[in-house]
């Protein structure tokens, strides 16, 4: 992308409240460590008092203690706010009802200025702080979650008998799925999208600085209770938590439900603000077809979380109030109805493994172009398959449903906007081919982690036209092979693409290159356990085994310990790659500005990228993948040219 | 650029710098990379379609297709595998050529070189769309026809509007409960059971409730399965077409212990199938 930095505009001059007292002022004092003492003191408050008011002894029609579910609920909710207080996220809604609006001194404190490492431990509304913070917090997630998987893993693995109490199972299986889901989604757009999207554009910050502080802070929150729940009877139910058995568990499912409805607040005010950020922040010139792929995957991304979010939040604000006031959405025996609670969730569920992909898939097209040296292929193509993406995936959730017993007239529709769905993912594997089409790889870790994740999705494609299918599902729904395809999917392709991203952006992001021979051999060795894990629980499920148990038939014994072994070094490729990043991102020398030669705006800008990215404006004169060589076959079409017209000539 | 003089007509014909459309074809396929590309998609698709019949294998391995319905369904496995075969094959060629046969270039600094600036190719653009959208037609058109076939073998006789086919139909009342199958036999007395015992050949038709949390109850070999529900019935049938005993197991977690919630049906021979309903206490049917 060209960038001319000699530019200046002129700004029009905004009126400024008066300044009272040092910048920031009761900012000054709040951190992570006042927002810990506010939530605990609030919890506890919440909980004493609570306790004495809540009816004991109360039970909902599945004998779960009603009363107890509400004081639990009451103070994970007073945690969340009592953290949010202390940590002084309402401080500029406050100052400004007082009449003493935050100045531009008070912003730039909040924006980190001059406060060294400590900024990380804040409420900082810089969209680098809040997208490494977004890193960090990612990396503990999948890290927890894994370490569930090796759990589960372990368990599957051992089969001469149960190692595990089946309660405990149940609520690891949970567990680990709602965990890993929460750090998907945030996975590309949490670190990526705020700390690279807005300098790609040539932005100086997020469109709503404050907003996206608090996207990050109400996510950092949410995590406890959901922690909590292991030690409250756990989610026994998987990550879908069906109802009515979910009501069954109590306790342990206020944690989910907590962690839900304050997780869908958290992307709901992300995604608005990265829209925003993306829609009317662009740099001078960069109209709609000089746009970054990769801008358009966060925007399709972030449009299917805004639109669907919200349905799993009912579903989960419908169930606690199942829970903790003795309604009756989901109870049968009362007059609900266990099909409203499939029917909210997956309407979520499935948009949300979009969420998860497309950003991803966006991602990668993008360092292809770097690392093929060449321009992305028909990018009017890849915005249909977005755009397409984005349309078909709000009317297929029911091929979740397939088998819920509705008459079978019902399937025919969505197994139709199923199928076609493979279509605007075609338009995206054929703008992945056509880039590749006669280009030199510059082999490169990020480059590398492409190739994996096209096999992946070719894996998880075929195997997706199967289940659309509503007969095949009839064998297979329920089975291991469900779990199979949905991990090529998610991690075969959600997370080996993060992967993929992270290592790319991470010269810009972390100051440093990513040791490309120890992040390598780890992502290696994890997608070569991967494959051996998921394809023997492919032949696990074909044979017949059912999802979420923890015995079976010994007919399942092989393909069960192939895949734990499997999962045992998926967990050791993962160690290397976490060991390339903390010692890549702690090494002394600094990577160069552009260590790519890439030609988006954010390789154009210093690294370390200073406070307001860039000291000048940048203005766009042409779109980011003006690489390449003229075609010498085009020479060759000439020559022919030239047989041809002499052909015509007649005589 | 033309240096050609046009010829001498009243029309003078549009100078064209594109070649004819057989030689441009033939040219193209004259280049290497693309037949190698072509030779590896020829082999690769083989191998697809031969995956094919793998998965179908693992299917097999516990003695299915016990039924018609399982027959069809692996079927459709082997078309899907064949249809989408040739749009995989060459996907992952040009993945694995793009590895092995284009030059590559490694080391820290970007390479000197670019690569060849193609932005769009219509030719391809439109092929590869109308390729996938008549793969993906087909996959709806055979998958709701197949749909239909199999529903209303399964369906279609009890239907409150629809005339019984004649050919004779057991009904079952399936209930699942934490954690454990009942069968009840409403045709047959009334009589009820832990295993089921069906008939071979006979077309069975399930009424599927729940009397706690959702179950789904599946029968492996038979290809069939559909949630329980409490407070609702659902409904499916299926013909078991082959002797044997196969497994049913529940297929939607439900608790503490869903792994174990799982029992044997048993086919077996008409007169069997009346032996043992004598011996549970109901009449000789039929
Ligand atoms: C060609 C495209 C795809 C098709 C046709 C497809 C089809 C399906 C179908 C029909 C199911 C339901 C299976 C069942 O429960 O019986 C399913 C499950 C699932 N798919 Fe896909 N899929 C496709 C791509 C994807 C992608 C791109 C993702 C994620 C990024 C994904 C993630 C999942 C997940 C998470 C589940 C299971 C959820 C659960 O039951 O817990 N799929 N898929
Ligand atoms: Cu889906
Ligand atoms: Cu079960």
């Amino acid at each position: 992308m060209s960038v001319m930095t000699t530019q200046v505009f002129e700004q029009p001059a905004v009126i400024q409240p008066k300044q009272h007292g040092k910048p920031g002022g009761f900012l000054r004092h709040t951190s992570i460590f006042t927002g810990l003492a506010g939530g605990i003191v609030l919890a506890a408050i919440t909980y004493m008092i609570g306790s004495k008011l809540v009816p004991w002894g109360t039970q909902n029609a599945d004998f779960s203690q009603v009363g107890l579910n509400a004081l639990i609920a009451a103070t994970m909710f007073a945690w969340v706010i009592g953290f949010m207080a202390g940590i002084g996220a309402f401080a500029g809604p406050i100052r400004w009802a007082l009449g003493h609006d935050l100045t531009h001194d008070d912003a730039e404190y909040m924006a980190g200025k001059d406060q060294g490492k400590f900024r990380y431990w804040k409420y900082t509304t810089d969209h680098k702080v809040v997208g490494t913070q977004y890193f960090v917090m990612v990396l503990v997630l999948l890290g927890v979650g894994g370490f569930l998987a090796m759990l589960i893993r372990t368990e599957l693995g051992w089969t001469w008998g149960e190692l595990f109490d089946p309660d405990f199972y149940n609520s690891i299986i949970g567990t680990h799925g709602i965990v890993m889901v929460v750090s998907l989604i945030i996975v590309v757009t949490g670190p990526l999208g705020n700390f690279i999207m807005p300098i790609m554009v040539g932005a100086r910050d997020m469109a709503f600085p404050r907003l996206n502080a608090l996207s990050f802070w109400l996510l950092f929150a949410a995590v406890p209770p959901l922690l909590a729940t292991l030690f409250m009877g756990g989610i026994r139910d998987g990550w879908s938590v069906y109802q009515p058995l979910a009501t069954q568990a109590g306790m342990g499912m206020v944690g989910y439900q907590v962690l839900i409805i304050v997780f869908a607040f958290s992307t709901g005010v992300a995604s608005v603000n990265l829209i925003t950020t993306a829609v009317t922040m662009r740099a001078r010139g960069m109209n709609w077809s000089r746009v970054p792929i990769f801008v358009i995957g966060i925007i399709a991304s972030s449009v299917m979380g805004l639109i669907w979010f919200p349905m799993y939040q009912y579903s989960q604000a419908f169930a606690m109030s199942d829970l903790v006031v003795n309604s009756s959405f989901y109870n049968p025996v009362a007059g609900g109805s266990v099909w409203l609670y499939e029917n909210l969730f997956w309407l979520l569920a499935h948009p949300e493994v979009y969420v998860i992909v497309v950003p991803a898939t966006a991602g990668i097209l993008e360092l292809m172009t770097v690392f093929l040296r060449k321009p992305l292929f028909s990018y009017k193509l890849a915005i249909a398959g977005f755009a397409g993406v984005v349309g078909i995936s709000a009317i297929v959730w029911v091929h979740h449903m397939y088998m819920t017993g509705f008459a079978p007239q019902v399937g025919y529709p969505f197994m139709l906007s199923t199928e076609l769905i493979s279509i605007p993912f075609g338009f995206l594997v054929l703008v992945a081919l056509g880039t590749m089409w006669r280009g030199k790889v510059w082999t490169r870790l990020p480059m590398m982690c492409v190739y994996a994740v096209i096999w992946d999705k070719v894996i998880g494609g075929i195997t997706g036209v199967y289940l659309s299918d509503v007969p095949v599902d009839q064998y297979m729904h329920g089975s291991m092979f469900v779990v199979a395809h949905f991990h090529f999917m998610l991690m075969g392709a959600g997370l080996f693409g993060a992967m993929a991203c992270i290592s790319y952006w991470f010269p810009k992001m972390c100051g440093r290159m990513l040791n490309e021979r120890i992040g390598s051999i780890g992502f290696w060795v994890a997608f070569f356990g991967f494959q051996l894990t998921f394809f023997s629980m492919f032949i696990a499920g074909l044979q017949g085994m059912p999802r979420r148990v923890l015995q079976f038939d010994n007919a399942f014994n092989v393909s069960n310990w192939v895949s734990t072994i499997g999962a045992y070094i998926i967990g050791i490729g993962m160690l290397i790659f976490l060991y390339a990043i903390i010692t890549s991102w702690r090494g002394k020398t600094w990577a160069p500005a552009n260590p790519w030669g890439a030609k988006t705006l954010e390789w154009q800008t210093s690294t370390p990228v200073p406070l307001e990215n860039f000291p000048v404006l940048p203005v766009v004169t042409s779109d980011p993948y003006g690489y390449g060589v003229p075609d010498p076959y085009d020479a060759i079409e000439q020559e022919l040219a030239k047989d041809d017209n002499e052909l015509k000539v007649p005589q | 650029m033309s240096i050609i003089t046009p010829p001498e007509t009243d029309q003078p014909e549009e100078p064209t710098n594109r070649a004819m459309p057989t030689h441009r074809l033939k040219e193209y396929f004259s280049r290497p990379y693309v037949r190698r590309i072509l030779i590896m998609a020829v082999i690769i698709m083989a191998g697809v379609i031969a995956l094919g019949w793998v998965v179908v294998g693992f299917m097999n391995t516990t003695g299915a297709p016990a039924s018609d319905i399982m027959v069809e369904l692996e079927q459709t496995v082997l078309i899907f595998t064949i249809a989408s075969a040739p749009l995989i094959a060459i996907t992952l060629s040009i993945i694995f050529y793009s590895l092995t046969g284009w030059k590559h270039s490694s080391g820290d600094e970007p390479p000197m070189q670019d690569s060849p600036a193609i932005r769009t190719n219509p030719v391809a653009v439109i092929a590869w769309i109308a390729a996938t959208s008549l793969l993906a037609g087909f996959l709806v058109v055979w998958g709701l026809i197949e749909l239909a076939t199999i529903t209303s073998n399964a369906y279609g006789s009890t239907s409150a509007n629809q005339q019984p086919t004649d050919v004779k139909q057991i009904d079952i009342n399936v209930t699942g409960q934490q954690w454990v199958w009942s069968f009840e036999y409403p045709d047959q007395q009334g009589i009820t059971s832990d295993t089921l015992v069906v008939p071979v050949n006979t077309p069975l038709y399930f009424n599927a409730t729940s009397v706690d949390v959702i179950h789904d109850f599946w029968i492996v070999e038979l290809g069939v399965k559909i949630d329980v529900n409490p407070g609702a019935i659902t409904n499916t049938g299926v013909t078991p077409t082959k002797l044997g005993t196969f497994n049913i197991r529940c297929a939607e977690l439900c608790g503490l212990h869903h792994a174990y919630m799982e029992t044997k049906i048993e086919v077996v021979t008409q007169e069997q199938f009346d032996a043992w309903v004598r011996d549970k206490g109901g009449m000789k049917t039929a």
